[in-house]
């Protein structure tokens, strides 16, 4: 026989002590089980977002401020300045974006690869009323706007065509059809587009050319925005090379911008966690007063093990065996609560989340509840060794 | 083998202080049987518990084998319960979730020996157990659950066996089982110390030593059938 089957034995005979026990260690796990999914469950909706949103990157003047969105996101501030990116880079650009695509994901293709979507910002008024008109590249636009949709209308197709976002075609009460003036040039609204939700909706899009024109700001742009071909490609690696190769402009990976976004969630989290170990720390005081009521009902037993050999190690030994078996047995049923737990509380969290459990946790929840009920078997366990057998067998 | 030197043990301090053993002095030999009699209070358990090292000494010596160990740390001490000396208790003092087999195993389970089963089979076989070994102490008898603690006391081979009213809380029939066990046992070749405050038990040890406050006051050789007592004091 061994120590740990006379552990087994005693935990089946003490059924109720032990799940009461691990009743804490469950709570405890289930409340940062729970945390870690639902957190898990908001990066990868924003990561979503980012990933739905188009663009992997951004090319702007090296002196220079955007609005930039990503759905729902707000990622800064808007604050065009008066620098722009000339025409001419933008082969340059799509030569270093598009040969590190290559060599990342070793496609051999020699066309174009990544989608390059230009911009001119230009604040005008329509109406009386100050709006951002857009000039864009109405083909590539479109690839990096994949979630543009039109409410009615037609898409982009002439140079003297103008697609009204949602929210400034009703606030200017602009319909298809509808003529409006660009500092003196005049456009057809050819085009609303649905509500998107992001700084689209306040925009007018006209092609770049005539934003151009009429700003006169010709082979200028405010931005590139770029959509590398897949979820794997270098984008990194890309801004780096064209930071590193064309002066004057700054290339910005989106998840940089949206680093501000995650440093938000990221210290959510950590707020989280910080309720979750809490909770955890209840738990742990409720499995040290089990322990400590368990030793106490086992004066007789361990003076008995005492008095047929058992040294004060063995002893210790018994109770950190039993923690282990509490442990895993609370890991267990904690990481399915907290997982049945992030998938109740998760969509109030974050809208419209799509919550997945993750068996990662599983051994991660077995670790941490095993600690858990291992630190908390400590001080009983050393409580029990400072039985003295004559007096446990006295006190019966 | 055992020396009982002088010993006394108080307990409390100052004006609580109750003296459980004044100045005990006894000689055990190898294969003695020896009965420690007296009323309640008379310190026989706290005479039981210091030969066996569960309990310290106020003052005095305490010799097993030679040694001193009245004076030894914990982990000697260990060493000494698990090796030399074995326990019967009255309240037979099984684990409740282990089996008869298990209870029997458990003092070389804690010594580290390992697959001793048939050895345990062995025991409880020769304390008319055998049949009974699956089962709990739950489901045995008074007298079933005090042969399973003899048999474990005797799986370590012990040089000394400390019975502490072994028969206390059984009815005649089953006492006089348990007794003729221990004497078989004394026959042999184990050493025995037995409590009790029956005469009739301690009438089957080789000698009775009486015990009243803390002190003995008697003893008595059944061996030399003489009847006659012997003051020590």
């Amino acid at each position: 026989m061994k120590l740990y089957q006379i552990v087994v034995r005693g935990v089946v005979q003490r059924k109720r002590r032990v799940l009461y026990a691990a009743f804490g260690v469950v709570i405890g796990t289930m409340t940062v089980v729970g945390t870690l999914t639902i957190a898990l469950a908001g990066e990868a909706k924003i990561y979503d977002q980012l990933e739905e949103y188009g663009p992997n990157l951004t090319v702007i003047p090296a002196i220079s401020k955007l609005d930039m969105k990503l759905g729902s996101l707000s990622l800064g501030t808007v604050a065009v300045g008066e620098n722009y990116i000339p025409e001419g880079r933008l082969p340059q650009i799509r030569q270093i974006t598009d040969d590190a695509i290559r060599k990342g994901e070793g496609i051999q293709y020699e066309g174009n690869i990544a989608t390059l979507a230009p911009k001119l910002y230009m604040d005008t008024v329509v109406k009386d009323t100050s709006v951002m008109v857009v000039g864009v590249d109405p083909e590539e636009e479109r690839n990096v706007r994949t979630w543009w949709m039109l409410r009615e209308g037609e898409y982009l197709a002439g140079a003297n065509h103008a697609l009204v976002g949602a929210v400034a075609a009703e606030l200017l009460k602009l319909n298809v059809g509808d003529k409006i003036v660009l500092n003196g040039s005049e456009a057809t609204v050819t085009g609303v587009l649905d509500e998107t939700g992001a700084s689209d909706d306040y925009q007018i899009f006209v092609p770049l050319k005539t934003a151009q024109k009429a700003s006169g700001k010709e082979g200028l742009i405010s931005s590139v925005d770029i959509r590398a071909c897949c979820k794997l490609s270098p984008v990194e690696t890309i801004a780096d090379e064209i930071n590193q190769n064309i002066p004057g402009i700054k290339a910005v990976t989106v998840k940089q911008i949206a680093a501000t976004e995650m440093g938000m969630l990221d210290k959510l989290n950590k707020f989280m966690l910080a309720l979750a170990s809490i909770t955890l720390a209840v738990g742990l005081f409720g499995v040290v007063n089990t322990m400590l009521a368990s030793v106490h009902e086992r004066v007789k037993d361990i003076g008995i093990m005492r008095a047929v050999g058992a040294s004060r190690n063995q002893i210790i030994k018994l109770f950190i065996y039993e923690a282990v078996i509490i442990g895993t047995i609370g890991g267990f049923f904690g990481y399915l609560a907290g997982t049945m737990l992030a998938y109740a509380i998760g969509p109030l969290v974050f809208e419209g989340v799509v919550m997945a459990y993750v068996p990662q946790y599983l051994p991660l929840a077995l670790a941490m509840a095993t600690c858990m009920a291992v630190v908390a078997a400590v001080y009983p366990a050393f409580n029990a060794t400072k039985i003295r057998v004559a007096d446990s067998f006295r006190a019966l | 083998m055992l020396e009982i030197k002088n010993v006394s043990k108080f307990f409390g301090e100052g004006m609580t202080r109750v003296v459980a053993l004044q100045d005990v002095s006894l000689q055990v030999r190898k294969g003695d049987f020896v009965a420690i009699m007296g009323p309640s209070g008379s310190g026989k358990s706290t005479f039981l518990n210091i030969v066996g090292g569960l309990d310290c000494i106020s003052s005095g010596e305490v010799v097993l084998e030679g040694k001193r160990i009245d004076n030894l740390d914990e982990n000697d001490l260990v060493d000494i319960r698990r090796w030399k000396i074995a326990y019967v208790f009255q309240q037979y003092h099984l684990l409740p979730s282990l089996t008869a087999l298990e209870n029997v195993l458990l003092p070389l389970t804690f010594r580290g020996t390992k697959s001793a089963g048939d050895k345990a089979l062995e025991i409880l076989g020769k304390v008319g157990l055998e049949k009974r070994a699956r089962h709990k102490p739950s489901q045995l008898s008074c007298g079933e659950q005090q042969r399973v603690a003899i048999a474990r006391a005797l799986i370590g081979s012990p040089s000394l066996i400390l019975a502490d009213e072994p028969t206390g809380s059984m009815d005649r029939k089953t006492g006089k089982e348990i007794l003729d066990l221990f004497e078989q046992l004394n026959k042999e070749g184990h050493t025995i110390i037995m409590v009790t405050h029956d005469n009739e038990t301690a009438s089957r040890a080789k000698q009775v030593v009486m015990l009243q406050d803390g002190q003995i006051v008697d003893k008595i050789d059944n061996e030399k059938k003489e009847g006659k007592s012997q003051s020590t004091e």
